[in-house]
């Protein structure tokens, strides 16, 4: 079909306006913009108007320690993410489909099962007296159980568990794409496996890494409910800091200071992501 | 050669061994809470010294589940039907329209995905409050719907932009009417993506926690809510056997995902 719009008939030269994404435009603007707006104005005029709630939140040595062990949580998640997820998905690029769709399989049920039912599993599984506890002492790598659960170690491995679909299906795609003949070209020229690894496949697969990890970083940054649960309440992340702000201090003027500064630190991140890879391919993991 | 699986040589067996560890890990979880749901433990000591049937019936025999689950159901079908008719008008203007501040639209009405849900929860809880609508099936259906429209949006504007236009044109050409030619030519065309946003939404709402333990009342709480409010207090079976359900439930939902798609894509 011609782009021309001339030498269509005339009921098809209008091109669709805004009209059809009015509902959601109202939608999102009243139920989703306004309230959040609302929420951060509650940061500089509560309990009265000025700035002094972000004063309290980066002058006091203990919202620093929440800041500090959210970025550190989400950068180890991320880290040991992309570490893991990587040779899963390329194994999965290439694997013959009867194979891999088993490990797809498992990876859509990890993904779709209820987040309290895993965290929930977790929680059992690496308490003291924990299956996982148990194993490393019957094996004789420990003699001692270790402590998993109620700090970092605990919220890491339930994150680690939670984001790797999230790191793995996008990054089989971007794996996917690359020209498998740019690699036997590498093996002809005489380069090593381990050449062809760290100056082609890793390089190509840098954008797919690089959106999966920024994905992974923004969502652990801002993650409430396994840092919750796994990491009991003397090793507070952010997002958990916000609502017992709000739902146990009733400290609202905080607990949007809080929120705004998460808020900010999430859109320039995910404006980063867009500026990397592009609206479409971010979207591409679900 | 190194994404030439029948030439990787020993990497294959290494990176299959590897990959096999971490599907045993993803697994992991899932089958352990239900193997524990049928042990007969109270301290979830493992492996169970027996097996028993005693958490389902406590679970059933407490009617605050079954009304927890329905009220999540009937949200979540509720916010699901809303977020895919929004969504799929929404989609229509985002792939055709041409009005300036297209991708900004599309970037906005894809936020709810994207910022902490924390952050939304607070808001609205407290927007809410203000206009009464705190505690309401009303409240819940709005604010899942927000949280479920950019898992609409982003399979129909998919399966949108792989459909070729000049089709529906031609239905035009031959008489019907724009409305007619969209609903009898287009949306059959496009049923796959709109079968996977109704399943996407409808999760969406199902797993919800953050909002729905802000909103939630004393005389209206979803499921999550329930298992929560149970993890908070002790690790007791009795969610054990109610996660095994879901762990069902999303077996089978997968199933007939899987069946769905390849009915619809004949």
């Amino acid at each position: 079909m011609s782009g021309n719009l001339s030498h269509r008939p005339p009921i098809l030269r209008r091109p669709a306006g805004i009209g059809g994404a009015l509902p959601a435009l109202i939608l999102i603007s009243l139920f989703f913009v306004v309230p959040v707006v609302a929420l951060l104005l509650r940061s500089v005029t509560e309990p009265v108007p000025g700035l002094q709630n972000y004063a309290i939140l980066f002058g006091d040595g203990t919202y620093a320690r929440v800041f500090l062990n959210t970025f550190l949580v989400a950068t180890v998640v991320t880290a040991v993410t992309v570490i893991v997820a990587f040779p899963v998905a390329w194994m999965l690029a290439i694997m013959p489909p009867a194979f891999g769709s088993i490990v797809f399989g498992i990876i859509i049920l990890s993904m779709w099962t209820n987040l309290l039912t895993r965290t929930y599993a977790w929680m059992v599984l690496l308490q003291r007296t924990g299956v996982v506890n148990r194993t490393l002492m019957d094996i004789g790598l420990i003699s001692q159980p270790l402590p998993l659960i109620n700090n970092l170690t605990g919220v890491t491995i339930g994150m680690v568990y939670i984001m790797l679909p999230f790191m793995i299906l996008p990054l089989v795609g971007t794996l996917r794409a690359i020209d498998p003949m740019t690699l036997r070209a590498a093996a002809l020229c005489g380069a090593s496996p381990f050449d062809a690894f760290r100056r082609i496949l890793l390089p190509l697969s840098l954008p797919g890494i690089a959106a999966g990890g920024l994905m992974v970083f923004v969502m652990s940054l801002g993650y409430f409910v396994t840092p919750t649960l796994l990491g009991g309440t003397s090793n507070m992340m952010l997002a958990g800091m916000i609502a017992q702000m709000i739902q146990s201090l009733l400290n609202w003027g905080l607990g949007s200071a809080a929120a705004f500064i998460l808020l900010l630190v999430t859109m320039a991140l995910y404006a980063l992501q867009l500026r990397l890879v592009g609206a479409k391919r971010m979207t591409g993991g679900i | 050669m190194l994404l030439d699986y029948g030439r990787l040589g020993w990497l294959r067996a290494a990176l299959l061994g590897f990959t096999g560890l971490v599907a045993t890990f993803l697994l992991l979880p899932v089958v352990f809470i239900v193997l524990l749901s049928f042990g007969s433990s109270r301290w979830l000591a493992f492996p169970p010294p027996g097996w028993t049937l005693k958490w389902y019936e406590e679970l059933f025999a407490d009617p605050a589940w079954l009304e927890a689950a329905l009220t999540s159901a009937r949200i979540a079908a509720m916010a699901a039907i809303l977020a895919v008719a929004i969504g799929l008008l929404a989609s229509f203007a985002l792939v055709r329209g041409q009005f300036r501040g297209r991708n900004t639209l599309r970037g906005l009405l894809l936020t709810p995905m994207v910022l902490p849900v924390v952050v939304f929860a607070i808001a609205i809880y407290a927007f809410f409050l203000r206009i009464g609508l705190g505690g309401t099936t009303a409240g819940f259906v709005i604010a899942h719907t927000v949280l479920a429209l950019p898992f609409a949006i982003i399979p129909i504007t998919a399966a949108l932009e792989g459909f070729d236009k000049s089709i529906e044109d031609a239905a035009i050409v031959c008489g019907a009417s724009p409305f007619e030619a969209k609903i009898r030519v287009t949306l059959p065309a496009i049923k796959i993506g709109i079968f996977s946003a109704a399943i996407f939404a409808f999760l969406a709402s199902w797993d919800e926690v953050v909002v729905a333990i802000f909103m939630a009342s004393p005389t209206l709480q979803t499921l999550p809510v329930k298992i929560w409010g149970s993890l908070r207090q002790d690790l007791s079976p009795v969610i054990a056997a109610a996660s095994s359900l879901l762990v069902l439930l999303t077996l089978s939902l997968m199933i007939v995902t899987a069946l769905i798609r390849r009915k619809l894509s004949k």
